[in-house]
């Protein structure tokens, strides 16, 4: 899996050769991004500032409207609090697989590999249409739970956000396992020796010497997930319905169906600053604890 | 076996090594028209491009684009459009209207003129495609509905999937359910007002794309919806039949007009004469498309409500103008009230 093995070695070819900075190399890309992503977003900010829908006049009126309504502030809440959940689940489901795939044989580990990214093969259109068969009034889980008699009443998971973060959980483990995976492999298994030597419980030796070293892994892990699982408009919209009110989904109304790009353009910048918040805490969680070992 | 040349044979085959040729020196006209993405662009390449090809020897450009994203996209333009036809439903036709993006429509010039209804045809535009918006339901769990105020009642109401006000057909079914407590066109407080006090007994409150799923998985089992999507989950073996309300079908229609600056003027009016065709519309009518025909040459589709277009203008139409500039305010209430 190392990256650096993958590349050929820079081999020297004497004077000739033109020299390059790594500057000029980075450029091409630099340049893309600088067009197609650095200028939209400035562009994004210079719209959220005019004042009317039809864009005539610039004013502060829907940074007003947006941070003086309380419901606006759920709404952010609730995506944050969406991210946090899949999050927990992500972690509490991946990171124990994470500990099977380092103990296993080289063998296993490429088929368990294999697993964790088969999902990202499929789009992610068709997983998250997949789940509503799985958890729909007449889905597989409702007729176990009815075939079993656990429940009189088929139970109701669509349009929940424990179904939300049910589908969100599986949709999103790649994003953190492959990460998780990279890191806990380069992880030297003497350390678990030294650390069973001294006398440490296997609990001790999890909580003292896997977890830190292989919290870059984890935070970077959770990062993606956050990130991906705050914005997931498809799923949030078909599994969630329209009674769980996210941001993605706010935007998409205001700047597709309503046409009024500065509010749109507002509660966009509201979403990326709440998310990029939430993300620079767990990247800093993520180096301290990363530290406490590698400094 | 001896070759023998026919008389025929030789002219056809002359004709055919001339045909390039031919083709080459009047060299064929094109028309740039935005279409919706999805089906709708499916069904134009499929059967319009051809039929114009065919008939007058024209290309047609497709420009996907969502009726909101055509408005904007001429409208960042600015004097030069960036195609020469659009394709609307009733909102960002008027829209478009107020800001003077269409030309003037003279339906003289279409060949298939006499075959469309009178009502379809305006000074800026022509109907392409109707919806009819109803109540659809699974008969095999639910008995018929007689109208919009039955979706408040047992047994519909616990089976009942809600949409919003993002659609054209959400919209216009939201303002039919306010005019029955007491609402209108422009006032929609009491339907939120009584939904709100079913809202723990509804099944489902969903995004408009994910209603037909929802549908077909059971998870709802009443809506309201237009036949297309009755029509087209039918032919997929959904249980769903569609009820017309007692206050009657709602019908709007998707226009076609011709961008305002359009330098191609003759092709436009030839693109949207192709398109409102015996042929064309015969065609569009077939599944998968299921839209409803504007030509009245074409046989109507037996699971229609309505034997004739003519009977058409008994339908609920409603007037975006007023619509419009509340559309916004109405979403929002809509995110608001139905929020957990």
């Amino acid at each position: 899996m190392s990256s650096a093995a993958a590349l050929p070695a820079p081999r020297a070819r004497g004077a000739a050769a033109p020299a390059l900075s790594p500057w000029g190399l980075a450029a091409p890309l630099g340049l893309a991004y600088a067009a197609f992503f650095a200028a939209p977003l400035f562009m994004l900010f210079a719209v959220s500032f005019y004042a009317d829908e039809q864009m005539t006049r610039f004013g502060l009126d829907q940074w007003r409207r947006f941070l003086f309504d309380s419901f606006h502030w759920k709404v952010i809440a609730d995506t944050l609090l969406l991210g946090l959940k899949a999050v927990a689940a992500t972690v509490l489901l991946g990171f124990p697989l994470a500990l099977v795939y380092r103990a296993a044989s080289p063998r296993w580990q490429r088929v368990l590999l294999f697993v964790v990214i088969m999902p990202l093969l499929t789009s992610v259109v068709v997983r998250t249409f997949a789940w509503i068969v799985i958890l729909g009034r007449e889905g597989v889980v409702n007729q176990l739970v009815l075939g079993l008699g656990l429940a009189a009443e088929p139970l109701r998971l669509l349009q929940t956000e424990l179904g939300l973060v049910i589908s969100l959980t599986q949709i999103e483990m790649p994003l953190l396992l492959l990460p998780l995976l990279s890191v806990m492999s380069r992880i030297d298994p003497n350390l678990m020796d030294a650390s069973a030597s001294l006398g440490a419980s296997p609990w001790r030796t999890l909580f003292r010497v896997i977890l830190p070293l292989a919290a870059p892994g984890l935070a970077a892990g959770c990062l993606l997930v956050f990130a991906s699982a705050t914005t997931a408009f498809i799923s949030q919209s078909v599994i969630g319905g329209g009674r769980l009110v996210y941001l993605p989904s706010m935007i998409w109304q205001q700047a597709m169906i309503a046409a009024h790009w500065p509010f749109a353009a507002t509660a966009a910048i509201a979403l990326l600053v709440s998310v990029s918040a939430v993300i620079a805490v767990i990247a800093y969680a993520g180096r301290v604890a990363g530290g406490r070992v590698h400094g | 076996m001896s070759p023998t040349l026919s008389r025929r044979a030789l002219l056809a085959g002359t004709a055919a090594l001339a045909a390039p040729l031919a083709a080459r020196a009047q060299k064929p006209g094109s028309v740039t028209a935005a279409i919706y993405p999805g089906a709708w662009e499916e069904a134009f390449r499929d059967l319009v491009a051809p039929a114009l090809k065919k008939s007058y020897n024209i290309e047609l450009e497709m420009q996907a684009l969502f009726a909101v994203d055509q408005v904007a996209k001429f409208a960042a333009s600015r004097g030069a459009p960036p195609f020469d036809c659009f394709v609307l439903d009733p909102g960002p036709r008027a829209t478009a209207l107020e800001r003077g993006m269409f030309e003037k429509f003279d339906a003289s010039k279409l060949a298939s003129r006499a075959a469309i209804p009178a009502a379809l045809v305006d000074e800026w535009g022509i109907g392409c495609n109707a919806q009819v918006v109803g109540i659809a339901y699974n008969p095999k769990k639910l008995p018929k509905p007689k109208g919009y105020a039955d979706l408040f009642k047992e047994p519909w109401v616990s089976r009942l999937g809600l949409t919003g006000f993002g659609t054209t057909f959400g919209t216009v079914s939201l303002i039919e359910i306010a005019k029955i407590f007491g609402g209108s066109e422009t006032n929609i407080d009491p339907a939120l007002a009584e939904l709100k006090k079913v809202l723990p007994k509804i099944a489902a409150v969903s995004s408009p794309a994910a209603l037909p799923g929802l549908f077909q998985q059971g998870q709802c089992d009443v809506t309201y919806t237009n036949t297309q999507t009755v029509t087209t989950l039918k032919d997929r073996g959904v249980d769903i039949e569609f009820a017309v309300p007692e206050t009657g079908a709602t019908t709007f229609l998707t226009t076609l007009h011709i961008a305002k600056g359009c330098e191609n003027m003759d092709a436009a009016y030839k693109y949207i004469d192709t398109a409102v065709s015996k042929g064309v519309q015969d065609a569009l009518q077939k599944p998968p498309y299921n839209f409803i025909p504007v030509n009245k040459e074409v046989a109507l589709g037996k699971d229609l409500p309505m034997r004739s277009l003519d009977e058409m203008s008994k339908f609920v139409t409603h007037d975006w103008s007023k619509i419009n500039p509340l559309r916004g305010q109405w979403i929002d209430r809509f995110n608001r009230e139905m929020a957990k």
